[in-house]
């Protein structure tokens, strides 16, 4: 457990000879639950590509596990980004836990033996999950938020050290979106987890630490949002407006915003609740 | 029907259409669930110009097509691996360029009247026995394949991205896929022509898609499925004396509507978990860390 989960340093990478991402450094010890904020298109989902081994760096150093990306595959656990690809395929959620299991290369025969334990693991991910009774029904019967917990049994059911997400709680409505983040935090106890989003409301509460990516990548040893995290997260320039508004589209209280100093900002209601509820505006802290 | 299977054409043509189903049934579900109909038709179209190329150079038919379909099929297949936007327009245009060629090339042969009409409808009623042990060989070799990569090609249908990320050759499996496609297209083409091809292709698997509750079920349930209809089909052509190909896909038409008529049985939600995911969840949850 010594070895961090994932160490980063120097790496840039480019689509096209544009830099998505440039002078990453990250490490992240081992247990951490790192939520990865930031502008769609600033590269949160490729820094999970490159961590996954299925983008190369254009330069610099991944360690994933102490390996280099995709060396480590059985060790780590995946939640795609939530698509509609599977809306109709015929597969049980069983079925579906199962292809977590699929080694690497093309072996395909298994023995009676061995599918049985695969069955055993994959039942046992659903329990975690709280999916047990659902195994034999057709996934596409599932509701958004049951099917997104599937998925999650999936990247489980190999018993992973380190979790990758991606966009866990997009397509999902409110009430599911609580219960898996209360369903990570769980899971957390066990294992690092990497969350991709750009829904700053999941942030509240379970992640540990918070990782601001837009271009380059700014960690946050601590998970409390402030206007800083907010400017770098939604790739607003600090002094042009207040984050507020943003925030105030979900279901989060404003409060959760910690004051920024700016009286001019959002007619000073805001602010002054914001004042009430925690101190000075810092930010600064933990920033590379 | 009995007095027809007397005849040994009408015996070829059954064999030949149920050779066809469990081709397309295995095949057809994977092109449906990959979503590559559209590149399926862009092979099956394009696969002419193969049979331009033969007739041209005076080539034997069915090597130089099933080479040329496998080419333009390996052509889509990259081009769909590293320009997925652009995939579509692609295969449009090899689509049209296949088929443009395959008529040019017709037209320049010196004393062959080519029959277009054939290649789109096939001839069932004239399949020789030597066409039928090669579809019982491709159609081994398929299901071989198939088989030997299931779990590869399950992982890859169902969950592109994760399949790589769990180490699958993803890029290995989808060419994989785009050949058998081309060698099945260009061998039941042959004997039953384009236009059943696309029909057995997608009509089935796509009634299947919706009941079955794994891959290989969906499989066996469309060639099931395109048995009927192709025995149905050529009952009905024989009796009604219509065109077998047309009849077929009528037929397999009629399957459609009705199919999507006939509600689906759903496996009912366990009890308890009627609509409390929540509850259940933590439950669970609970039990499980403890």
């Amino acid at each position: 457990m010594d070895t961090p989960a994932i160490e980063i340093s120097d790496m840039w990478f480019a689509y096209d000879g544009a830099r998505v991402l440039d002078q990453v450094n990250l490490t992240l010890p081992a247990g951490d639950f790192l939520a990865v904020l930031g502008p769609n298109g600033g590269g949160k989902s490729t820094l999970l590509r490159l961590l996954l081994g299925l983008l190369k760096p254009g330069g610099g150093v991944i360690r994933v596990l102490g390996l280099p990306p995709g060396q480590a595959g059985g060790r780590i656990g995946f939640l795609p980004q939530f698509t509609e690809v599977s809306a109709n395929f015929p597969i049980t959620v069983l079925g579906a836990v199962q292809t977590g299991l699929v080694e690497p290369g093309l072996s395909c025969l298994r023995s009676p033996a061995k599918r049985r334990r695969e069955r055993e693991l994959a039942l046992d991910a659903l329990s975690r999950v709280g999916l047990a009774g659902h195994a034999e029904r057709r996934l596409s019967d599932l509701s958004g938020g049951q099917r997104q917990r599937v998925f999650i049994a999936r990247a489980l059911v190999s018993r992973p050290e380190l979790l990758l997400l991606d966009e866990p709680t997009a397509s999902v409505d409110g009430r599911s979106r609580q219960e898996l983040m209360q369903l990570l935090s769980d899971i957390n106890h066990d294992m690092t987890i990497v969350m991709v989003s750009h829904d700053m409301s999941t942030v509240d509460g379970c992640v540990k630490s918070i990782a601001c990516v837009n271009r380059t990548l700014h960690h946050h040893m601590d998970s409390r949002l402030t206007p800083l995290i907010f400017a770098q997260a939604t790739g607003a320039d600090l002094m042009a407006g207040c984050p507020v508004e943003l925030l105030a589209h979900g279901t989060v209280p404003h409060r959760v915003v910690l004051d920024h100093g700016d009286p001019d900002c959002c007619g000073g209601r805001h602010s002054q609740d914001a004042a009430r509820d925690d101190g000075a505006g810092e930010g600064e802290d933990g920033h590379a | 029907m009995l007095e027809a299977l007397t005849f040994d054409f009408f015996r070829n043509a059954l064999y030949a259409g149920l050779l066809a189903s469990l081709i397309c049934g295995v095949i057809g579900s994977l092109v449906v669930v990959n979503r590559v109909v559209f590149l399926a038709g862009g092979i099956a179209h394009a696969s002419y110009g193969g049979v331009g190329l033969a007739f041209y150079f005076g080539l034997p038919v069915l090597p130089v097509t099933a080479g040329f379909s496998t080419l333009s099929a390996m052509a889509m297949a990259a081009v769909t691996l590293t320009s997925r936007e652009r995939a579509d327009t692609v295969i449009g245009v090899l689509w049209a360029a296949g088929m443009a060629l395959g008529i040019i090339l017709i037209d320049m042969t010196p004393g062959y009247n080519a029959d277009l009409m054939s290649y789109l409808f096939g001839s069932i009623l004239a399949v020789p026995d030597s066409d039928l042990w090669l579809m019982a060989v491709l159609c081994a070799a398929v299901l071989l394949l198939v088989a030997l990569f299931s779990r590869g090609l399950l992982a890859m249908s169902f969950d592109a991205d994760f399949a790589r990320s769990r180490g699958v050759p993803v890029r290995f499996l989808h060419f994989l896929l785009m050949g058998m496609i081309a060698l099945c297209v260009v061998m039941v083409i042959r004997v039953v022509g384009l236009i059943l091809v696309i029909a057995l292709l997608t009509i089935p698997p796509f009634i299947a898609e919706r009941r079955a509750h794994s891959l290989p079920g969906m499989m066996l349930m469309a060639a099931v499925l395109s048995a009927v209809f192709c025995t149905v089909g050529l009952y009905l052509s024989y009796t009604l004396d219509l065109s077998c190909g047309a009849t077929i896909i009528a037929v397999a038409c009629v399957g459609f509507v009705t199919a999507l008529a006939v509600p689906r049985r759903r496996v009912p939600e366990p009890p308890g978990g009627t609509d409390g995911p929540a509850r259940a969840g933590h439950q669970s949850v609970e039990d499980g860390v403890a």
